[in-house]
């Protein structure tokens, strides 16, 4: 009896550890799946943008040879005005470098070789050159054979130009026909490479990745960047195929660098469990001195409030406990707090910022003590490994759900709220699994419509959907457990929820509101025990910086309505002008996105708003091709309705409304400035 | 944004409800463009609940009152606001439309 009595401590030790290890084993499985599906993502989204790039250079040069196809046709009977064809291909068009016309051998029957060679030289100028030279031979050329043989327009297999400066250069030839349906030459258009090897080489998703350019035939067109040797692990090759060229990008994406975030987390697992371990060791200890000094009763008492220690220890040691959390940040005040009851009751929350936007959670696991306790350190770390890799609620609380019910034996589970809040746009995404549904303040007090999806831990697979709402200046969001609403009295009253909303009316600091609650429960509670933890998080969002990215897409036009008011609230303007002044923003703003890229590529639009002494000034800026809309002549509004032109109607709005209007075009930027006076 | 279109009597009345900004211009532009078919009447564009216009749904309302010119029917723009109306006065809107 005695020697069981002395080997329990320990087994219960080795049990502890076994489970601790064999949680960061399962949450490492899962975490690494997480991370390979965003490298993916992240892989797949690249290549198709840089895809898009090359093909719309690709495009301009197929179409600037086809466009000529007709004139290079009608040109059969007069030859020498080839030299006149190539050089406007040259000329109309910057993608194309050099053009030749090369006649069949034999189809003149003067000339059994033709082919004038139109081409900028260095200086930009255009110069003219015969390719018809026994060295050169061009019917032997591949960019001649290839297209004869197919009949058909091709792109030829990249190559070094050694007569323009070792440039790498590809050339699109075109058959034409004569009027009998017979090849009578070939017209060509020369592009210049030079500008993937940058393009390529821009192209970074992780410190060391590196992408690859093969042609058709296989060898690589831009060299290989030097991270690419002396690799020796693992690494991830993503690729796609640029269509008619038949290049090949490869975006190669070593393991070490996937995982990087992975191991930085991992060593904080497994720092936190060997202080769990070390705690429980430390109460054991005590516990088994406890035995010698003790009588039976005590032993049994202090075993109790050892367990309980133990859990508060747990818990308290998970939570982010320093407030303010951010206080270099004046966008946002947050304050949280867990009052634990005597048994814990595996409440949580956690949150942190990344990329300029706040992930946060509140959760709380069924069932109470140690148990409960440990479940929940395990979630709130599911969450930080998690959220490291993805940005989306949804997708964290689906992969935290696979997590948690693979390893639940105790048959525990975990309602929890999740959100991720954009704090440059105000975008809150959040994802609901079985929780109370979070307050939201807007002026007025209203309950956050949730999904309720299912706890987690109950099925792995299962599915979450993700919601999202706008945040504007000054709204907040109030998150807590039901140990809040479910605060008894001695009468067995609950709290409710109609307190709790008139506890937050009233404007108060994040802090004060969550300390006012507290006073009001505990007023309310009176002498009865606290029955479960109670657990709040208040989040008011109040972004003062005056800046705003918008993508290239018309639907981002709706969240200027917001920028422009809280500007304007801002400024000494009256409030009654914002409506007038989003509409010359607006203007503004979809010139940009309708005129300043090429269709398919993806560009910015910046927004600034300066609230200045006499005058608010808002500026425009875009990386996009040079556009200046004041140049645009004025319409005439006097016109009848037959005359009226259909545009040029958005720039006249601008130039009304506003005070100033002023263009320029610098470091290749268009800045457009756009004053309003007080 | 939404678009309720009623006929009665052989007069088209066209709802207008929310912000007609670009995005939503985009969305209703094939409803109101279709409302051209029956330009040779009189069509009632009804601004009551209508809060924001920009040039992109200026350019539906022309196009609409092009359509009416070449067919000799009527375009009557009912209720708008004042915000809408500086607007349809700084682009001559005003007299372009007939204003109820």
């Amino acid at each position: 009896m005695k020697f069981l009595k002395s080997i329990k401590p320990l087994l219960l030790v080795i049990v502890a550890a076994l489970t601790l290890e064999a949680t960061a084993l399962v949450q490492m499985y899962f975490s690494q799946k997480g991370i390979r599906e965003e490298a993916s993502m992240r892989a797949e989204s690249q290549l198709e943008a840089t895809r898009n790039k090359i093909l719309i250079i690709i495009d301009q040069a197929e179409a600037a040879v086809r466009n000529s196809q007709w004139i290079a046709q009608w040109c059969l009977d007069v030859p020498d005005s080839m030299e006149r064809v190539c050089q406007r291909i040259v000329s109309d068009n910057p993608v194309i470098v050099g053009s030749t016309m090369a006649m069949v051998p034999g189809y003149l029957p003067k000339r059994r070789l033709f082919s004038p060679y139109v081409y900028r030289d260095e200086n930009e100028e255009l110069v003219c050159r015969s390719l018809a030279t026994e060295e050169y031979d061009y019917p032997s050329q591949e960019w001649f054979v290839k297209p004869m043989e197919l009949g058909a327009g091709y792109w030829s297999e990249p190559y070094i130009d050694e007569g323009g400066g070792e440039m790498l250069m590809t050339t699109y030839s075109l058959p034409i026909y004569d009027k009998k349906g017979k090849i009578a030459g070939i017209l060509t258009g020369d592009v210049s490479l030079e500008w993937l090897k940058e393009l390529i080489g821009s192209i970074k998703v992780y410190p060391h990745a590196f992408c690859l350019l093969d042609s058709r035939e296989g060898n690589s067109m831009v060299g290989i960047p030097p991270e690419a040797t002396g690799i020796e692990e693992e690494v991830f090759v993503y690729d796609a195929t640029v269509d008619r060229t038949g290049w090949k990008i490869s975006i190669v994406i070593p393991a070490s660098d996937m995982f990087d975030v992975l191991r930085s987390t991992g060593f904080i697992v497994m720092i936190l469990q060997i202080l769990g371990l070390v705690m429980i060791i430390l109460m054991l200890r005590s516990y088994i001195k406890g035995q010698k000094r003790y009588s039976a009763l005590d032993q049994k008492r202090k075993l109790v409030e050892g367990e309980l220690h133990i859990a508060t220890g747990i818990q308290m040691s998970m939570v982010p406990k320093t407030f303010p959390p951010f206080p270099e940040r004046s966008d946002l005040d947050m304050a949280a707090t867990i009052v634990p009851a005597k048994e814990v009751g595996g409440d949580l929350y956690d949150f942190f910022i990344r990329d300029e936007k706040l992930f946060f959670c509140v959760g709380d696991v069924s069932g109470k003590g140690v148990p409960a306790a440990l479940v929940m350190a395990v979630t709130r770390t599911t969450f930080r490994n998690l959220s490291a890799s993805t940005d989306s609620p949804g997708r964290i609380v689906r992969s935290m759900n696979d997590s948690l019910s693979s390893m639940n034996e105790n048959n525990m589970f975990v309602t929890l709220f999740c959100g991720v809040l954009d704090l440059q746009g105000g975008l809150l995404r959040y994802c609901n699994a079985g929780h109370n549904p979070p307050l939201i303040l807007t002026g007025s007090i209203n309950i956050l419509p949730v999904v309720p999806n299912l706890p987690l831990g109950i099925m792995p697979g299962m599915d979450f959907q993700e919601q999202e709402v706008e945040l504007s200046f000054d709204d907040a969001i109030f998150l807590y457990t039901d140990g809040l609403t479910e605060a008894e009295n001695i009468a067995h009253e609950q709290f409710g929820e109609q307190r709790m909303v008139d506890a937050l009316h009233g404007r108060k600091s994040a802090a004060d509101h969550l300390e006012s609650i507290k006073g009001r429960v505990a007023e309310f509670v009176g002498e009865a025990p606290q029955s479960d933890d109670l657990t709040m998080l208040f989040i008011h969002y109040l972004p003062s910086a005056r800046h705003l990215v918008l993508k290239n897409d018309i639907s981002q036009i709706t969240l200027l309505q917001t920028f422009v008011g809280e500007a304007v609230k801002a400024s000494k303007l009256d409030g009654l002008l914002a409506p007038g002044l989003n509409l010359a923003l607006e203007e503004a703003v979809t010139n940009v996105i309708n005129y300043a890229y090429p269709e398919g590529v993806e560009g910015s639009v910046e927004l600034d708003a300066e609230v200045g002494e006499d005058a608010l000034v808002f500026t425009v800026t875009d990386s996009g091709k040079e556009f200046d809309p004041t140049a645009r002549p004025e319409v005439d509004i006097n016109e009848g309705v037959e005359q009226r032109k259909i545009g040029g109607l958005g720039i006249h709005l601008v130039r009304n409304i506003m005070d100033e209007v002023s263009y320029e075009r610098r470091d290749g930027k268009n800045i457009l400035k756009l004053t309003k006076k007080y | 944004m939404e678009v309720k279109i009623e006929r009665e009597n052989g007069v088209v009345t066209a709802r207008l409800i929310g912000r007609l900004d670009t995005p939503a211009s985009q969305e209703v532009a094939p409803q109101i463009d279709g409302l051209a078919a029956d330009a040779a009447g009189t069509i009632i564009l009804d601004c009551t609940e209508l809060s924001y216009i920009s040039s992109s749904g200026l350019r539906i309302f022309l196009s609409l009152r092009k359509a009416a010119a070449e067919k000799g029917g009527k375009v009557i723009v009912r209720n708008i606001s004042n915000e809408i109306r500086s607007v349809f006065m700084m682009t001559g809107f005003l007299n372009l439309f007939e204003i109820q």
